[in-house]
């Protein structure tokens, strides 16, 4: 038997980075609530913008990663890619479930509609299925190397939709408002003070998702080494019977 | 049996997924029609529900809060027509803002039972006396 007590461990940096990532969301918060000012045209509902935006770029990024480490199985075949996809996938589906629930909270005294069918909205809505539809495959295939090659499709597909999806408000007339920080250069629409306050949101909520990512990927790799080692184990159980 | 289960939920997730995208294609690349756009087209449209965007003409809001019954010219600076809605204006409802209202016309009178704000992207402190701009409220509605 290997000595694995050292590495069932969570390592010190990441206990210390859940720490700092607890007072930069603290900072945030602080940040929304109190320093930035209320809106023109919603007052003191724009604090929830705050918290929208941030969950949905994440959201965003989660299933750029997932793909990403997906593509990466699709070219190498190693198993701890497969394991990366499935623990960026998780946060996708969390952030992206947030993302439709908080919208909704921000919708209703906003745009006076919990939900409507615009193409932003619906877009995000076929985010959310397809992410669901990514467990319910994996739970389906019972081939780790045939579940791992056909979830990273899936994942693929839900990444071409993310343009579509960020410029849904640009292309097609919405009721979900356009975005205020165009990465083209055609400017910002939003004060430089309330778009310091989102940015360390933003930040605050690309270290939850690291973290949480960091520890899924620490916890899989150990179930992925106690399968090798079940694997291992049963094969020589194997050749002692069939010696016999 | 469990993997009957999972085909259905795999089947189920998939028949979504195929619904909203029919959906999306359907109503909401066009989203909401303007008025202009209708009146280009007032005999495809009468008696249909449809989606109306467009800003609140300033000065034309009208609300008998006994009744509940809210009236204001919708325009898109190229045409305008009067819009009756029961039920109290939304928060965000304001003169020169967007709104997206969902209903009938009936003789040239949109007659809307859901009420929606369209707002800018604009998010920015109020300034004393500040003006609102119409330029980007209509650049919003596009």
């Amino acid at each position: 038997m290997s000595d694995t007590s050292g590495r069932t461990r969570r390592p010190r940096w990441l206990t210390v980075f859940g720490l700092v990532t607890l007072a930069v969301v603290g900072v945030g918060l602080y940040a929304a609530l109190i320093v930035s000012p209320p809106d023109v045209n919603q007052g003191d509902l724009i604090r929830v913008m705050y918290a929208h935006v941030p969950v949905a770029w994440i959201g965003f990024a989660a299933v750029a990663a997932s793909a990403f480490w997906g593509m990466l199985y699709l070219w190498r075949g190693r198993a701890p890619d497969d394991v990366r996809a499935q623990a960026t996938a998780e946060a996708a589906l969390l952030f992206s479930v947030l993302t439709v629930i908080g919208g909704m909270t921000y919708s209703k005294p906003t745009l006076n509609t919990y939900w409507t069918w615009d193409a932003k909205l619906t877009l995000t809505a076929l985010m959310v299925a397809l992410v669901v539809g990514y467990f319910i495959v994996r739970a389906l295939i019972e081939d780790p190397q045939r579940r791992a090659r056909v979830s990273a499709v899936i994942m693929l597909v839900v990444l071409v939709s993310l343009p579509f999806n960020y410029l849904a408000a640009e292309w097609f007339r919405t009721l979900h408002p356009a975005k205020s920080i165009n990465l083209d250069g055609s400017g910002v629409t939003m004060a430089p003070v309330m778009v310091r306050v989102l940015l360390i949101n933003v930040l605050g909520g690309a270290m939850v998702f690291f973290y949480f990512i960091s520890e899924r990927i620490r916890i899989g790799r150990l179930a992925l080494a106690d399968d090798k080692t079940f694997d291992s184990v049963r094969g020589v159980a194997r050749e002692v019977v069939s010696v016999r | 049996m469990k993997k009957i289960v999972y085909a259905l939920l795999g089947v189920a997730v998939l028949a979504v997924a195929g619904f909203l995208i029919s959906k999306a294609l359907q109503s909401s690349l066009v989203y909401f029609i303007l008025p202009s756009e209708y009146a280009r087209d007032t005999a495809a449209f009468e008696g249909k529900r449809v989606r109306l965007g467009g800003l609140v003409q300033a000065g034309s809001v009208r609300f008998d809060d006994a009744k509940l019954h809210l009236t204001f010219q919708i325009t898109d600076h190229l045409k305008d027509y009067p819009v009756q809605y029961d039920g109290a204006p939304p928060d965000l409802f304001q003169e020169n803002g967007g709104v997206v209202i969902e209903g009938r016309f009936h003789d040239g009178v949109f007659v809307g039972d859901n009420l929606l704000v369209k707002h800018s992207s604009d998010y920015h402190p109020p300034a004393d006396g500040e003006p609102i701009d119409v330029d980007a409220l209509k650049e919003s509605l596009r």
